[in-house]
């Protein structure tokens, strides 16, 4: 690809840890590689120049007042594509969390005394609650091959290979001993592969980072684990920490 | 039937773990399960298991696996890529046997996946008899618990000493290494492998409630009772796991993976699964088996009819790994096509 054709990016942070724009700084010397598909013209964490003039831009974090909601909207239209990369931008995160507290108490929490002073959302969303968005790149934070194919997958016009299909698969792949059959309980088999099943291959479990898969089987995953022990409480919880927007907008469905 | 004491084995073992050529792979634990896995040490071996979490099969169809590179900074250049890694696999039971002598046929059946077949014929498979078995198998019903061939070398544990019984040249070649500590057995030893070979098939605990090859029929009777697909398939949670972990499943998505220069890359294949949802669908989004239901049904319908119809064989070995490990426990077949015998005069 010649210089002048690669097509111009930048950064974009809301509410999140940064996390994920860490993740491709720390492509290293493949952050190389991506130069010479794509023009950088906007990343906070690596450069200090910027640019308004964008073609491509990535979105980190959750949206969750109407200033964010008013800058995104401003990026959309400034923007041919645009990628939401991490939970926070792509299923609220665990932003989100909040959705299913009281909110008062949440602010209080956060805000003490000063409160009143800053406007927020009841609810935090992902950018595609409030935008169009084009391509996700899942995970918390996301993982850096899968970056590079969703950037190489912009630049070639075509559809991502993004599985549809639980994190039950790559853990069969990867020989684990599954989470049940250890006394834990995870959510994986209603969570969308793609990490290659890393957390549950270190011993631990799925958390659902990546978000529901397209089609889950809640109900048989709810039974299940109140089978397993767990009670109705604890059960809803363990869909909570990232699903709580993704489950309100499939009941709105 | 020859003889060898159990120290010699384990002495043959470790001495080809460090000086044969090949990779030596036995069945291992792996927390509270066993796996197939790189031996270390012949004390590492694990011969007295119930099941593996994965059978052997990933062997010669692993998970992932490169068929192609090609680059394209010159035009278009691509070669064919098959990684052999000539092993022996140490600790086979008598179902993942035939499994592997059905998938032979597969794989070899026109057009040839030379993938396979070149893995496997680089391959010696070093089988055992079972002494315990798992809750969830029912090999005993469908005539897998023993075998009388499919193996290059098949022991069985007489406490002290193993009898071992030859399959194939490649398997009298290991046992050269140690020829002057291998002896015929004795009438009463074979006699005792002939027990031990009778004993275990009434050791499971699941069993089928009528003979396998009754299957074909059974199902194809049985396809159209949608309600009794509907309800059983209702806590599926169309995860794959019952496909991934089958000894006989062999079904493979194949895409193209570009590096990030975009002038080089891999076409790879990867175990896929007919319970999956995406498995069937096909460009523009047609999906010819878009109910969990009509995925459920299609599973069992592969198992006991579609590949005896194309192959002679019953594709179900009874190893029960697809049950043992479904976490909403609808996947034990046993259960289902005793169910469907015990309905099929209603």
């Amino acid at each position: 690809m010649k210089p002048e054709e690669r097509p111009k990016a930048a950064f974009f942070d809301f509410a999140g840890c940064e996390g994920d724009q860490l993740q491709v700084a720390n492509l290293e010397e493949k952050i190389l590689d991506l130069l010479n598909i794509v023009e950088l013209v906007s990343f906070r964490e690596v450069m200090t120049e910027h640019s308004d003039d964008y073609d491509v831009a990535f979105i980190e974090g959750s949206i969750t007042n109407s200033h964010d909601a008013e800058r995104l909207n401003g990026i959309r239209e400034n923007a041919d594509v645009l990628v939401a990369i991490g939970a926070c931008a792509t299923i609220g995160g665990i932003n989100s969390i909040r959705n299913v507290q009281d909110f008062e108490k949440v602010q209080e929490r956060v805000y003490g005394d000063e409160r009143e002073h800053y406007e927020a959302w009841e609810k935090a969303k992902p950018a595609k609650a409030v935008v169009e968005v084009d391509y996700e790149v899942h995970g918390c934070p996301i993982d850096r091959e899968e970056f590079l194919h969703v950037v190489q997958s912009v630049v070639m016009g075509r559809e991502p290979n993004i599985p549809d299909h639980p994190v039950c698969v790559e853990c069969k792949l990867n020989e684990n001993v599954c989470a049940f059959e250890r006394d834990e309980f995870c959510v994986g088999p209603v969570t969308r592969a793609g990490c290659d099943s890393c957390c549950v291959n270190e011993g631990a479990i799925c958390w659902g980072c990546r978000g529901l898969i397209d089609n889950p089987n809640e109900e048989a995953h709810e039974e299940v684990l109140e089978e397993y022990g767990l009670t109705a409480e604890e059960v809803i919880k363990k869909f909570d920490l990232y699903f709580a927007w993704q489950q309100e907008a499939r009941e709105d469905e | 039937m020859k003889i060898i004491k159990k120290n010699v084995f384990e002495g043959l073992v470790d001495e080809l773990i460090e000086n044969d050529e090949r990779e030596i792979i036995g069945v291992q634990s792996k927390d509270s399960k066993y796996v197939f896995d790189r031996l270390e040490k012949a004390e590492g071996l694990e011969l007295d298991y119930d099941v593996t979490i994965l059978p052997p099969k990933k062997y010669f169809m692993p998970q992932r696996e490169t068929l192609v590179e090609y680059e394209t900074r010159e035009g278009l250049e691509m070669e064919p890529v098959n990684e052999v890694i000539p092993r022996i696999i140490i600790g086979i039971h008598p179902y993942d046997l035939e499994a592997i002598k059905q998938m032979d046929k597969v794989f070899a059946d026109s057009p040839k996946d030379s993938n396979y077949l070149e893995k496997r014929e680089n391959s010696v498979l070093i089988g055992v008899n079972m002494q315990q078995t798992s809750d969830w198998s029912f090999a005993g019903s469908m005539g897998t618990a023993t075998v009388d061939d499919g193996y290059d070398l098949m022991l069985t544990d007489l406490g002290k000493k193993y009898a071992v019984e030859i399959g194939s040249s490649k398997g009298s070649d290991l046992l050269e290494k140690i020829s002057e500590d291998v002896r015929d057995a004795s009438p009463e030893e074979i006699d005792k492998v002939e027990k031990a070979k009778e004993e275990i098939k009434d050791e499971f605990d699941k069993e089928l409630d009528f003979s396998p090859q009754k299957l074909p029929s059974l199902l194809a009777d049985t396809y159209d009772q949608d309600d009794f697909w509907e309800e059983n398939a209702e806590d599926c949670y169309s995860c794959g796991t019952c496909n991934i972990v089958c000894p006989t499943c062999y079904c493979f998505d194949v895409q193209d993976f570009s590096d990030i220069s975009l002038e080089e890359g891999e076409r790879m294949r990867q175990w896929d699964g007919c319970m999956l949802e995406a498995f069937a669908e096909v460009a523009g989004g047609e999906n010819f088996r878009e109910e969990r239901a009509e995925r459920y049904r299609h599973r069992y319908m592969r198992k006991g009819r579609y590949l005896y119809n194309r192959f002679g064989d019953i594709a179900c070995v009874g190893c029960g790994r697809c049950s043992s490990q479904c976490v909403p426990d609808i996947a034990d077949p046993t259960d289902i096509f005793n169910k469907l015998w015990r309905g099929k005069d209603e």
